[in-house]
């Protein structure tokens, strides 16, 4: 079966220490002022009685129809067989409509280059048979990454877990029908 | 082409606990280790990281010379894989020009940044002549050393050389000395730099203003949330909620200042109750009945009145503490300076985990496994100077740690000039911000003849010195191999993932220099030297420690008592002892009361200061990849009704103000979660010196507003008594 790459948080494990954000931005040079991932803070509703703030990574959402790769006029931005939405910084013109497209802001303009940039789940760290960057240095141990269409990888075994257990289980944005592929878990 | 690092743990020995000194058993590299093919260009080195002082494992991946990468040692037990957002920035931080790159004679008025670049050979002669003069006119204790970081052994052993006492290692008295002391009269032993608490597998757990998730230090982080993740119920108490309150089952905000009146009501409470663990307490602990006489004014009332918590939290916590005894902890802390009342504070804390019975015990306080090993010195030939010392550390505190010494006491001593004091050292700290009080340093500055710093950043400190010394990133050089126990003992590796970039020593080199410049006949050893010959004595190479960086040498059991041992104290009475015998022998009061900090008054403010998760000490702050994350702002955490009252909204531009002096802008974070007697801004902002180009004059610097109060037994400081104004920028 085809490979679909997917990541998963365990946020209740996220403790905003933004490991992940710049072990990114060693791995892949990213400009001193961006980032490819970052780390929300959430207050839950009642929080004046019951204060509780959450953490909550985001990054690319390699989504499988992926809005940033519908409005790219030179298919710089495209999908990839195992579900990683890549770009080809080569034929990317710097035009920015996916910058904007992005319903979930995963992508910023690398001044430099002038192109779009973004995660690329790690591409040749995973080829070489490593995590993504941000995956290997969590102090937590929020991120789970692989593929889920291999019931044996750990995620699909978490998503397993996670589905009998009852563990309240989320993506983004779900409504807009971009069919993300990041998994948010709560315990 | 594929190359990986194995550093599989390989000696499968184990030590005996508590075994005297022996070499490592059956050394043998494990069947099937494998030599990968490296691509060409891609090399690996082994370190610990320095960007704060946990000394994570580490691997660095050098890219045709330039590091590329640093990751954890998936084996390091300090670690387990993993880095954190400083240790990552370590490669920023090789490679920011803003690096001292030459050594440095001032050549205008100090603190005006006036300097010569000199060569390491101009530096060191000059350094060695006016010490030299120094001595002859006021004797070898006129030498004053303020050190901190890996390479601190080497100033330290120097200045013994040089014939002084006055050695001070800041982390004492401006951070973990009340604690360890107060722990130490409980348990006969201090709590350690790796703290022995067992988060995986607690129940239950009380941290009092410990912000694990901020601090940041990766091992410890990892047990906590793990051991949350396991279902611990987690207790939170701060005026403030940090991000380890947001990992909690119960936030209390208490009143700045009153945390021993919570622990005083517990104890008393549970003595009440009888709801302790009785075999321990009365196998194991002495001083019992006095305790619980002596805590029987403190109810949950009293208490609750004073901390603003409520009567039921109070007694939930106490309850959840005991219903999960003996796999409980309430944390002993680590940089407890706060209100000059921090020794008598942590034995309420000690005194609360014996009523818990929780010593060596799952979930509880654990015992590290040692790894006891001959170590070789670096140093062959060194008289330690075992003089009086300055700051009153053995002699006005009797109990004070020598080997460590008061390092706020030193700079007031420095300051007033009681003594001759005018040669001061500084290697890899930064008392400027270190300190409670910024005026002392600046006095203390100006009664020094000499000050010599040792640094890789124009730090406050080296701004104001006379002479500065470059010195290697950890990256750029080897350092004597270290041994550390948590739940197994363990030797680290350094060795240089690049050459220096700049014209940079290691502390050893430059110690040693200096020495025989002054005309010291010691030997230092080279580095290399000392690896080689520590190894050889247990059986390494080299090589091993290049493979894997991290190598476990004892195993053990954490846990003896559980396991049946009886437990050992090593205090006068041989037990944990509630009544401290000590304390009572030395005139101290022997049992903790709750002694009420001075308050502040009408629209002032308490200044409380912390870590966030990204910046350690005064060091990181300039470091571009860190200061991305907060987009270098520096917040102000201020209560809601308190800001309102000011007109101060959310985002404004607010300064802190203490008499004349006002800090420079921070940012007001307005939020109803901190309480409303205190302000909070993080620790290390507000450098004045001006390479440290990213961040001179951003966001406040803490050491200008803070107290400098004295702890009465440890003599270390207290520096939240200070009360400020905030007012609109």
């Amino acid at each position: 079966m085809k490979k679909k790459y997917a990541m998963a948080y365990i946020v209740d494990r996220c403790v905003d220490c933004k490991a992940c954000m710049v072990a990114c931005k060693a791995e892949w040079h990213v400009p001193d002022e961006d980032f490819r991932t970052h780390i929300d803070t959430g207050k839950s509703p009642d929080y004046t009685d019951k204060l509780r703030l959450h953490f909550l990574p985001h990054q690319c959402n390699h989504c499988d129809d992926a809005p940033c790769v519908t409005v790219c006029p030179t298919k710089a931005s495209y999908k990839r067989e195992d579900g990683i939405v890549s770009i080809n910084q080569k034929i990317c013109v710097g035009c920015k409509y996916c910058i904007v497209s992005c319903p979930y802001d995963a992508r910023f303009f690398n001044h430099e280059l002038g192109v779009a940039e973004k995660c690329t789940f790690c591409l040749p760290r995973i080829a070489e048979g490593l995590a993504p960057a941000c995956v290997t240095t969590c102090p937590g141990n929020v991120r789970v990454f692989g593929d889920v269409n291999d019931p044996k990888s750990e995620i699909s075994a978490l998503l397993r877990d996670a589905a009998e257990k009852h563990y309240k289980v989320w993506k983004l944005r779900q409504d807009l029908g971009t069919e993300p592929n990041i998994y948010y878990v709560q315990k | 082409m594929k190359s990986k690092i194995s550093r599989r743990r390989f000696i499968q020995g184990t030590l005996a606990a508590g075994a005297a000194a022996a070499t490592l058993p059956s050394l043998s590299l494990v069947a099937g280790e494998v030599e990968h093919s490296t691509p060409s260009g891609i090399t690996y080195a082994q370190n610990w990281c320095e960007m704060c002082f946990w000394k994570c494992g580490l691997t660095a991946k050098v890219v045709d010379g330039k590091v590329a990468k640093l990751e954890g040692q998936k084996d390091c037990p300090s670690n387990f894989g993993k880095l954190c957002a400083k240790g990552n920035s370590g490669v920023f931080q090789l490679y920011d020009p803003d690096r001292l790159q030459k050594p440095l004679i001032r050549t205008g008025e100090r603190g005006s940044g006036q300097f010569k670049e000199v060569s390491w050979d101009e530096a060191i002669k000059y350094i060695a002549e006016k010490a030299n003069a120094l001595k002859a006119k006021y004797g070898p204790e006129t030498f004053t050393l303020f050190a901190h970081g890996s390479g601190e052994h080497s100033f330290v052993d120097l200045i013994h050389i040089m014939g002084s006492p006055n050695i001070c290692i800041p982390s004492y008295s401006q951070c973990t000395g009340s604690r360890d002391i107060g722990w130490a009269l409980t348990y006969g032993k201090p709590v350690g730099g790796k703290e022995p608490v067992d988060s995986e597998n607690a129940k239950c757990i009380m941290l009092l203003g410990r912000n694990i998730a901020e601090a940041l230090h990766v091992g410890e982080l990892q047990d906590f949330i793990n051991g949350c993740a396991n279902g611990a119920y987690v207790i939170y108490v701060d005026p403030r909620y940090s991000k380890t309150a947001a990992k909690s089952n119960k936030f209390m905000m208490i009143k700045p200042g009153t945390d021993t009146a919570l622990l005083l009501a517990m104890i008393n409470y549970i003595l009440v109750k009888e709801i302790y663990n009785k075999d321990f307490v009365e196998n194991y602990t002495s001083g019992l009945e006095e305790l619980r006489e002596h805590v029987r004014p403190y109810t949950v009332k009293w208490a609750s009145e004073i901390t603003e918590i409520p009567e039921k939290d109070i007694i939930e916590a106490a309850e959840k503490l005991c219903a999960a005894a003996p796999h409980c902890y309430i944390h002993p802390g680590r940089r407890l300076t706060r209100y000059g009342t921090d020794t008598q504070f942590v034995r309420a804390i000690a005194i609360l985990n014996a009523l818990m019975g929780n010593w060596e015990q799952p979930g509880g306080i654990y015992r590290p496994v040692p790894l006891k090993l001959d170590q070789p010195h670096m140093v062959h030939d060194l008289e330690r100077v075992e003089a009086d010392r300055a700051d009153g550390a053995g002699t006005d505190f009797p109990i004070a740690s020598t080997d460590l010494g008061l390092a706020n006491k030193m700079m007031q001593a420095i300051a007033e000039q009681k003594h001759p004091l005018k040669g001061m050292f500084v290697y890899g700290c930064n008392p400027f911000h270190n300190q409670g009080s910024t005026e002392t340093v600046e006095k203390a500055i100006k009664a020094s003849e000499l000050i010599v710093t040792c640094e890789i950043y124009m730090t406050d400190t080296a701004w104001y010195s006379d002479v500065v010394l470059p010195e290697s990133t950890y990256l750029e050089r080897y350092d004597p191999i270290i041994i550390t126990s948590r739940k197994s003992g363990y030797i680290q590796y350094r060795e240089p993932a690049v050459k220096p970039l700049y014209d940079t020593l290691g502390g050893w080199e430059i110690a040693a220099r200096l020495s025989k410049a002054m005309g010291y006949e010691n030997h230092f050893m080279d580095v290399r030297e000392y690896n080689k010959e520590f190894l050889d004595s247990i059986g390494l190479t080299e090589a091993n420690m290049k493979k894997h960086g991290c190598l476990v040498g004892a195993e053990g059991d954490p846990f003896p008592v559980a396991s049946g041992a009886e437990p050992e104290f090593h205090t006068p009475s041989g037990k944990a002892e509630l009544f401290s015998s000590m304390m009572s022998d030395l005139g101290y009061e022997a049992l903790p009361s709750y002694e009420a900090p001075p308050m502040p008054k009408g629209d002032e403010f308490r200044l409380l200061f912390g870590r966030l998760s990204f910046h350690t000490h005064a060091r990181t702050q300039n470091n571009a990849w860190l200061l991305a994350l907060h987009h270098s702002q520096v917040e102000l955490w201020i209560n809601s009704e308190r800001a309102k009252n000011l007109g101060i909204k959310n985002g404004d531009d607010v300064c802190i103000v203490k008499g004349e002096k006002k800090s420079n802008p921070c940012k007001a974070k307005v939020v109803d979660y901190i309480h409303r007697d205190a302000i909070f801004i993080p620790h290390g902002f507000g450098s004045v010196s001006k390479m440290l180009t990213r961040v001179v004059g951003v966001g406040a610097r803490d050491s200008d507003f803070t107290s400098d109060v004295t702890d009465p037994v440890s003599g270390s400081a207290g520096f939240h008594n200070g009360f400020v104004k905030v007012v609109k920028a």
